[in-house]
């Protein structure tokens, strides 16, 4: 199958892991070509970091077979340690050695790949101004704010020229306007580099910003694997569009009257041919009518102001279960203001009813 | 088919040998000729028929019984001293408060052994109490409650550290908060300060009665004359004195490790279970109350207890160094340095007893140092399957009493069918010291450790770090401070140890420890006190002075 791993820079072929009895990874086939960034996306303990440290050989599968640069590294006869990959890294909590000052930590892969003298000093200042950060080289990383420790960090990771930079995390301790300034900087850097990356966060925003490739994780498999565009207009499940936070996931049923939901009817709608399906109901998919004039009705919750128009949360009245969607109003409403939701059909996205579709 | 996976550290392999050969050798030795008594002549004849007789010999029973009294009484004393010093340590402001921590850790650092003939020199008839104040108090000396006296001024610091610190953590972080919703400051101290430090008390009773039964210096000065035999010295007779009795001495060490490892178990239990003393929390000075009309009884009591446990002792040590002949008494004619030109000019092998002692002393502090860094990492760090049974070595020492691992090492290395052995060279003191000085660099690595992220070495892997060069760039420069304290005090405690070198030091080798003894035995008590002094200076000044260089005064315990 050599074939199959020429030209890719990482690829993964039925990943198993499992710390003792708990699977943590179940059957995991990602391949990436060289120059690009895979985002791993993923709710809390769904199995990112420890797929990025089966990449770095800090752990070893159970099962399954990862290569790098079109090199076997982890196979059931062979295991190359982390030292021997070749990678750049960034940790999600920075992990700088505290005593080694800033170019102390920047110069250690350089170290350790025997590049001395003037040559590591050189290639050091050049990190180090690359992420802005060329006056504090003799500062001690604890003497650092969060950002600048996040940029050494970055530093360290390219030094010494990896092909392939694995980041876990590398912005989630930040502040969410820090956050911003550095994902523009991190696209920038991985482009200017020409860096092939695998991204783990938990931040669809930053996800879809940076990668070329999103792989949505969920409970130790793949879930969806796509470009970021593709991810948001045809999400593979009803899963991947409540993680990425596309909008409201409905159950409707279906009788000789067209859709219904909660017992009250909705009209023809289009959909599959089914008794029952789930739909995806985006912002975009709703626009607000008077109170008493369309199917589906509701109370305003919550108002957000964002960008340039107002979030709003609005609780259907039609849900026996506390059901909320998301509309989108240039005018801020009042809280507990009622109003109608009138449907636009072709906007809404379709799925099969779930197996263990809730009870009604 | 079995996966291909990192292979072992070689940190992990080097831990693991050195944990065989220092620890389980000696313990596995133990447990084998207390079953086969034969086993010294090759032979694993006759299982267990050694043990049950001895298990059911009264003179056994008294010895446990002996050991246990002197345990409790010295920690029921221990106990009576040092928690009023703590509390008013911890909760007033005592004046020089610093001042008596560095008194009360002197005492510690000092041998008992030593100390021991400090207090003979002075309570023996014509010892210098008579020879000030016209009377002797030799009967209460060389007795169970003088036995007990003087460990305890050895011991007491461990309860005094442990406790002011406790009270003064929980005082400040708790008991306040109580205040603040309507406590008086009694009725916080009874309802939060002191349930709060109870476990931290427990703990260091327990550490003072495990240190109590193992104590040999102060049972054999004192004891023999009172006729009170603790395990520890029947043990020792048992192995020095004809008729040599080897699976006797087994069997009572494996009472002994019994005893000692429930000790620590209880305590480590305790610590575990209920532990408040907040690691993070900084007493702070500026909470404490001033002791109003009680300042002055109270500084008589520090002042009482300092001059017994540091002011006596040393001052007696010094008198006898400096006395040309004991006979002449306490006389400015009698005073002379002839006792120390005589250890300088070394015409009695003093100087070479120092070389050897303070050489072994450099060389327990790195080879402990060292395993224990490396066996602490094995633990806390690596995922090695079988950690568990490093983690099980490196406690056992714990509970393995300096005269146990003597009488392991003897048994291990005085096999006949050795082709070579240790024995008979000092490197089986070396074994001896790094065996009973082990628990100090681990428990100090070990907190290390737990500190330091597992990122950090993991980052130094993917950076292009073996192993090896991961925890020698990154994991030992982070625990270089707490290992350097720890190796300190391996240094100071094994330069002058005295029960493993009087049992097995070779002929013809002669420690710091045992030069002293002989000396005292052999009469020659002005150079023994002057060694004694000498070492003093040597193993207790200086690493004070490093530590407190170091800034960590007290946290030795
Ligand atoms: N050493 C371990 N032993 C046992 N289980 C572990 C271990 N490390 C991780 N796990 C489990 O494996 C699962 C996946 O962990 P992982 O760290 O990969 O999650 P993650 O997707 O990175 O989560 P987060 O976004 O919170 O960082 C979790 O359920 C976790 O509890
Ligand atoms: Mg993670």
């Amino acid at each position: 199958m050599t074939g199959d791993r020429a030209g890719n820079a990482i690829s993964a072929r039925q990943i198993y892991m499992a710390y003792g009895k708990t699977e943590v990874l179940r059957g995991i086939d990602v391949s990436m070509p060289q120059g690009q960034t895979l985002a791993l996306l993923g709710p809390s303990g769904c199995g990112k970091t420890t797929l990025l440290r089966l990449v770095a050989g800090l752990l070893s599968p159970t099962s399954g077979e990862i290569a790098i640069d079109g090199q076997m590294v982890a196979c059931p006869s062979l295991f190359v340690p982390p030292e021997k990959r070749g990678l750049g890294m960034v940790f999600q909590d920075y992990a700088l050695w505290p005593h080694l000052s800033v170019a102390g930590n920047v110069a250690f892969p350089l170290e350790m790949a025997g590049i001395n003298g003037a040559e590591r000093q050189a290639r050091v200042k050049a990190a180090l101004d690359r992420v802005g950060l060329s006056a504090m080289a003799d500062r001690s990383p604890s003497a650092l704010s969060g950002g600048q420790q996040q940029r050494v960090a970055i530093a360290r990771a390219i030094v010494a020229e990896p092909r392939i930079v694995l980041f876990d995390e590398p912005l989630s301790n930040l502040d969410r306007e820090l956050r911003e300034t550095m994902v523009a900087e991190l696209g920038a850097l991985i482009r200017g580099l020409g860096l092939t990356a695998i991204y783990v966060t938990h931040d669809q925003s930053e996800a879809l910003t940076l990668a070329d490739q999103v792989a949505v994780m969920e409970a130790g498999q793949i879930a969806q694997l796509a470009a970021p565009e593709d991810l948001v207009e045809h999400p593979a499940s009803p899963k991947v569009a409540e993680f990425l936070r596309l909008g409201a996931v409905l159950s409707l049923t279906r009788d000789t009257g067209g859709w219904s939901y909660g017992g009250h009817a909705l009209g023809p709608m289009g959909g599959p041919e089914a008794s029952a399906a789930e739909v995806l109901v985006t912002p975009r998919a709703l626009r607000i009518a008077d109170f008493g004039t369309t199917a589906l009705s509701g109370e305003v919750m919550a108002v957000q102001y964002r960008d340039t128009a107002y979030a709003v949360t609005v609780r259907l009245n039609q849900a026996a279960p506390a059901q909320t969607v998301q509309i989108s109003s240039d005018t801020r409403m009042r809280l507990g203001e009622r109003i109608g939701l009138e449907i636009v059909s072709d906007r809404l996205r379709w799925f099969p009813a779930r197996t263990q579709a809730p009870v009604h | 088919m079995a996966r291909a996976r990192e292979a072992v550290s070689p940190s992990v392999v080097i831990a693991a040998a050195g944990l065989v050969v220092v620890v389980a050798v000696p313990f596995l030795f133990i447990l084998l000729q207390a079953v086969f008594p034969h086993l010294g002549r090759g032979s694993l004849a006759a299982p267990f028929s050694a043990l049950a007789g001895a298990l059911g010999d009264p003179k056994l029973i008294g010895m446990t019984g002996n050991t246990l009294l002197l345990g409790l009484l010295v920690v029921v004393l221990s106990a009576l001293i040092a928690v009023p010093l703590a509390v008013a340590r911890a909760l007033f402001r005592v004046p020089g408060a610093v001042i008596w921590d560095v008194l009360f850790l002197i005492p510690f650092m000092i041998p008992p052994y030593i100390a021991v003939l400090g207090w003979i020199m002075t309570l023996q008839p014509r010892g210098y109490l008579e020879q000030l104040a016209g009377f002797d108090l030799a009967a209460f000396l060389f007795s169970v409650p003088g036995i007990v006296f003087v460990m305890t001024l050895n011991t007491f610091p461990v309860v005094y550290f442990a406790v002011s610190r406790t009270v003064e953590t929980v005082g400040s972080r708790y008991a306040d908060v109580a205040r603040v919703f309507g406590a008086s400051p009694l009725r916080a101290f009874w309802r939060v300060t002191l349930p709060l430090s109870t476990p931290g008390l427990a703990a260091s009773l327990l550490l003072v009665f495990a240190m109590s039964i193992e104590e040999y210096g102060t049972p054999a000065a004192l004891g023999r004359r009172a006729g009170f035999d603790v395990l520890v010295t029947a043990i020792d007779l048992r192995v020095s004195d004809w008729p040599i009795d080897l699976p006797g001495a087994a069997i009572l060490s494996l009472v002994l490790v019994i005893l000692s490892f429930g000790a620590f178990l209880l305590q480590r239990w305790i610590l575990t279970r209920r532990s408040y003393e907040a690691t993070t929390g900084k007493p702070q000075d500026a909470a404490k109350r001033d002791l109003g009309v009680w300042k002055f009884p109270v500084l008589a009591l520090f002042a009482a207890v300092a001059v017994a446990a540091t002011g006596l002792p040393l001052l007696a040590i010094l008198a006898t160094a400096l006395s040309r002949t004991i006979s002449g008494g306490l006389t400015l004619a009698n005073l002379d340095l002839s006792n120390f030109s005589a250890i300088l000019g070394d015409t009695t092998g003093a100087l070479k007893a120092l070389g050897t002692s303070l050489s072994l002393g450099v060389a327990a502090a790195l080879v402990t140092g060292l395993l224990g860094a490396l066996s602490a990492y094995a633990v806390v760090k690596s995922k090695v399957r079988g950690r568990g049974v490093l983690d099980v070595l490196t406690i056992l020492p714990n509970a393995l009493p300096g005269i146990v691992v003597a009488v392991g090492l003897i048994l291990a290395w005085n096999q006949p069918w050795l082709p070579v052995t240790p024995y008979n060279t000092a490197l089986i003191l070396l074994l001896a010291y790094c065996c009973i000085l082990l628990p100090q660099p681990v428990r100090y690595a070990t907190a290390a450790f737990h500190q330091i992220g597992d990122n950090l070495e993991a980052a130094a892997r993917v950076f292009g770090a073996s192993p090896l060069v991961a925890f020698r760039r990154i994991l030992l420069p982070l625990i270089a401070p707490s290992l350097l304290a720890a190796m300190l005090l391996v240094f100071a405690v094994a330069t002058r140890e005295l029960v493993a070198s009087v049992v097995v030091a070779p002929v013809g080798v002669s420690t710091i420890s045992t030069y002293i003894w002989r000396q005292f035995e052999q009469g020659s008590v002005g150079l023994g006190m002057a060694m004694a002094f000498i070492t003093i200076l040597i193993t207790t000044a200086l690493p004070l002075i490093v530590l407190s260089l170091m800034g960590r005064r007290g946290n030795l315990l």
